[in-house]
C-alpha cells in the first residue's frame, strides 16, 4: 500500500508544526522520517495513524483519502516509543487484543499469536505480564502486537530509543528483516541518523516542520540538498566553511582566509563574488605531505582515536577548525603543523543566502 | 562493649516501637472494649473490677439485634416503656445503610470515572479548572450544605426517603471522587489507549478493556472513600429522615441512648456490627490500592 501526503499543515495553538509537507511513500518500502526533536516527524506519523487531525492537506492510502477515517479503519499497526503494552493483560492477551476486537474467531486468534510468538521467539513469555518483561522483551511484544494483524502499513515511533546500545544494533537488523518478511509499507520515525541510514529504502529528512530532503540514504548522504541536511547527516559531522567565489584563469575558486579550493566542475553554476559554504566530510579530507598539493594549512589541535580511525581536529587559525579522519596508524601528534588536501570532486557547495546545494550541471 | 552507634540505633528503634504500640493501643482500645462489652451478660457489664475478657461470653446481645426481639430490651430488671424499641429496627436500619451507601457509592463512582476520563482526554473549555473547583467544594464543611440541600429535598418531595440521602451523599462524595479519579487518570499513559485505538477498538472498548482495568486501584480508592463517608454520616441522616422505618444505622443507634435506660451491651453490639462491614471491606480491598498500578505499561 503506497502512502501519499499532499500539502499537509498542522498547528498546535499558534505553533505551526508542519508546513506544506508533501511526500510519497512507495508501496512495501521502508521509509524513515528523520530529524531533530520537535521537527514534526512524530506528529506526521500520528496523522498517518489517525491519532491526530489534519488541519489541511490530504493523506491517501493507495487512491483512498483517509483523512476522516478512524485509526481502526485504516488497517495500520503502530509500535510506540514507550511500547504502550496493556499492563493488566498477559503477553498472549496483548498480542491477541487487536484480533479480538475485530472479531477474529478464537482458534484463528490463538494460531496467529503462536505464529508471531514463534517468529519473535517469545513463546515462553506468553503468560507473563508486561511488568515482568525486560525492555527488549517488551519491545518484541510491541512488535508482535503490530505484526499479528498483517497490516497494510506499519508505523514505528522511535521503537529502539529505550533499548541499550547493543540491543539496538541487533534490533536494527531484525526490524529490517521483519519489514522484508511482512511486505507492508513501513514508516519509521527516528532522530538517530544511523538507524535511518542502515534500515531505510528512503529517508525524509525533516526540520522545523518541513521536509528538507527526500531520497535514498545514499542520496541524502552523498548529495545533501541543503546546509541543514549536510550538517545533520554523517558522523563525524561534515566540515562547513564559509567563503567567497573568486576567479582564477576562468575557473571559480572557493576562497577564505584559511583555504583555497578550485571548483572546476561548477564553472557554469557559480558567480564571482558569490557567498558560499563549502562542505567536506572528514572522511573525504586527507593530510598532505607537501605544501603544493594542499588547500589548507594548520596545526593539529587534538587527536581522537575512534577504533580503526583517528579523528584529527586541525586549527586553521582565525578560530576555524576542521576535522580530518585518518587511519589509526597514521603518525599525527598534537601541535604538529599539517597540510590538508581537499579534493574538489568530494566537496559540497551551498549558496550562503539560500542555504541550498549548488548542483553540478546535469 | 557496645558502641554508641549500636546503642543509638537500638534505642531509636525501641522508642519508635513503644510509640507505635502506644498509638495502636489508643486507637484499638475503644474497639476492643466495645467488642468485650457486647459479649458480656448484663450482670458483668458493670462488674468491678472490670473484665476485658468476658467470664461468661454470650451472644444474646447480637441475637437480640439480629432477630429484633422486643422482650429482651425490657428484661434486665427494669420495666421500660413498651412499644417500638431500637433493637426491633436494627436489621431494617442496617439494610437502609447498606442501600444508601451502595447507591451513593455506585453513582459517585460511575459519574466521577466518566467525568475524569472526559476531563483528562478531551479538549474543551474549563477542563483545567473544574477539578480544582470540585475540591474546593469538599473543603466547605457539610453542615453548610445540609440545610440548602434539605430545602431542595422538600421542594422535590423527597424528604424522609432513602433517595434523598443517596443524593445528599453523592453531592459530598462526588466532587472528591472526581478529583481523585482525575488525578489518577492523568497518570495513565495515553499511548496505551492509542495503541488500543490503532489495534481496532472503539472508544467504548478502549474505555472498558484498557482504561477501566488500569484505573481500578483509583476506582477502589474512590469507592472506599465514598462508602466510608456515606456509611459513617450522621448529619444528613439526622436532618433528612424522620420515620423510624427509614433511619440509617448511625442515626438509629443514637436512639439506644434515649430514655432513662441505656442497654450498653446492646449498644456495643450494634456498634460492633456497624464497624465490621467497613473493616472487612477495607482489609479486603487495600491490597488492590497499590498492587500493579500501571506497572510495565510503558518504558523499562
Amino acid at each position: 500500500m503506497e502512502v501519499s501526503l499532499e500539502a499537509i499543515n498542522k498547528s498546535f495553538g499558534s505553533v505551526r508544526v508542519l508546513k506544506d509537507v508533501s511526500l510519497h511513500f512507495p508501496s512495501r518500502k521502508f521509509v524513515t522520517l528523520l530529524g531533530p526533536s520537535g521537527c514534526g516527524k512524530t506528529t506526521l506519523l500520528r496523522m498517518i495513524a489517525g491519532l491526530e487531525t489534519v488541519d489541511s492537506g490530504l493523506i491517501r492510502f493507495g487512491d483512498k483519502v483517509v483523512n476522516q477515517l478512524a485509526p481502526r479503519d485504516r488497517n495500520i499497526a503502530m509500535v510506540f516509543q514507550s511500547y504502550a503494552l496493556y499492563p493488566q493483560m498477559s503477553v498472549r492477551q496483548n498480542l491477541a487484543y487487536g484480533l479480538r476486537v475485530r472479531g477474529t474467531p478464537k482458534a484463528a486468534r490463538a494460531e496467529a499469536v503462536e505464529r508471531v510468538a514463534r517468529i519473535l521467539e517469545i513463546e515462553n513469555l506468553l503468560e507473563r505480564r508486561p511488568a515482568q518483561l525486560s525492555g527488549g522483551q517488551r519491545q518484541r511484544v510491541a512488535l508482535g502486537r503490530a505484526m499479528v494483524r498483517k497490516p497494510d502499513i506499519f508505523l514505528m515511533d522511535e521503537p529502539l530509543s529505550n533499548l541499550d546500545a547493543r540491543l539496538r544494533i541487533t534490533m536494527r537488523a531484525e526490524l529490517r528483516r521483519f519489514h522484508l518478511d511482512l511486505g507492508a509499507t513501513t514508516v519509521y520515525v527516528t532522530h538517530d541518523q544511523l538507524e535511518a541510514m542502515t534500515m531505510s529504502d528512503h529517508v525524509a529528512v525533516m526540520n522545523s516542520g518541513m521536509v528538507q530532503q527526500f531520497g535514498t540514504p545514499a542520496e541524502v548522504y552523498g548529495r545533501p540538498a541543503n546546509l541543514f541536511v549536510a550538517g545533520f547527516i554523517g558522523s563525524p559531522p561534515m566540515n562547513l566553511m564559509p567563503g567567497r567565489i573568486e576567479a582564477e584563469n576562468g575557473v571559480p575558486v572557493f576562497a577564505n582566509e584559511q583555504s583555497r579550493v578550485p571548483l572546476r566542475h561548477l564553472t557554469q553554476r557559480l558567480q564571482v563574488g558569490q557567498h558560499v559554504v563549502l562542505g567536506a566530510r572528514p572522511q573525504d579530507l586527507h593530510l598532505a605531505s607537501s605544501t603544493d598539493e594542499a588547500s589548507a594549512h594548520g596545526r593539529v589541535w587534538v587527536v581522537e582515536l575512534v577504533g580503526s580511525e583517528k579523528l584529527v581536529d586541525i586549527d586553521l587559525g582565525g578560530k576555524r577548525r576542521i576535522a580530518v579522519q585518518v587511519r589509526a596508524d597514521a603518525h599525527v601528534r598534537e601541535d604538529d603543523p599539517v597540510h590538508v588536501r581537499i579534493d574538489p570532486a568530494q566537496v559540497h557547495v551551498f549558496d550562503a543566502s539560500t542555504e541550498r546545494r549548488v548542483f553540478e550541471a546535469a | 562493649m557496645m558502641s554508641w552507634d549500636f546503642l543509638w540505633r537500638h534505642t531509636g528503634r525501641a522508642v519508635i516501637f513503644v510509640t507505635l504500640c502506644g498509638l495502636t493501643f489508643v486507637v484499638c482500645f475503644p474497639l476492643v472494649w466495645a467488642l468485650s462489652t457486647s459479649l458480656k451478660p448484663k450482670t458483668e457489664i458493670f462488674a468491678t473490677p472490670p473484665t476485658l475478657i468476658p467470664k461468661a461470653p454470650t451472644f444474646e446481645n447480637y441475637a437480640a439485634l439480629v432477630t429484633g426481639r422486643q422482650q429482651y430490651f425490657q428484661s434486665g430488671g427494669q420495666q421500660v416503656d413498651t412499644g417500638a424499641t431500637p433493637a426491633q429496627f436494627f436489621t431494617r436500619w442496617f439494610l437502609n445503610s447498606l442501600v444508601v451507601t451502595l447507591g451513593s457509592t455506585l453513582i459517585s463512582i460511575v459519574v466521577s470515572t466518566l467525568a475524569a476520563y472526559s476531563l483528562t482526554r478531551f479538549r474543551y473549555w474549563g477542563r483545567t479548572f473544574v477539578p480544582y473547583f470540585s475540591l474546593l467544594g469538599y473543603m466547605v464543611p457539610s453542615i453548610i450544605f445540609v440545610f440548602p440541600l434539605f430545602l431542595m429535598m422538600v421542594r422535590l418531595e423527597l424528604t424522609d426517603t432513602l433517595l434523598s440521602l443517596v443524593l445528599g451523599y453523592v453531592s459530598i462524595t462526588l466532587p472528591f471522587c472526581m478529583w481523585l479519579m482525575w488525578a489518577f487518570m492523568r497518570s495513565i499513559p495515553i499511548e496505551i489507549e492509542e495503541a488500543a485505538l490503532v489495534d481496532g477498538a472503539t472508544r467504548m472498548q478502549v474505555f472498558r478493556d484498557v482504561v477501566l482495568p488500569t484505573a481500578l486501584p483509583g476506582i477502589i480508592a474512590a469507592a472506599i472513600f465514598a462508602m466510608i463517608v456515606s456509611w459513617n454520616d450522621y448529619l444528613f441522616g439526622r436532618v433528612f429522615l424522620n420515620s423510624l422505618d427509614n433511619l440509617t444505622l448511625t442515626v438509629g443507634v443514637m436512639l439506644f441512648f434515649e430514655g432513662t435506660h441505656v442497654d450498653w451491651g446492646l449498644l456495643m453490639a450494634a456498634c460492633v456490627l456497624m464497624t465490621v462491614p467497613m473493616a472487612f471491606l477495607f482489609m479486603g480491598l487495600q491490597r488492590h490500592l497499590v498492587a500493579g498500578f500501571g506497572a510495565g505499561a510503558v518504558k523499562g
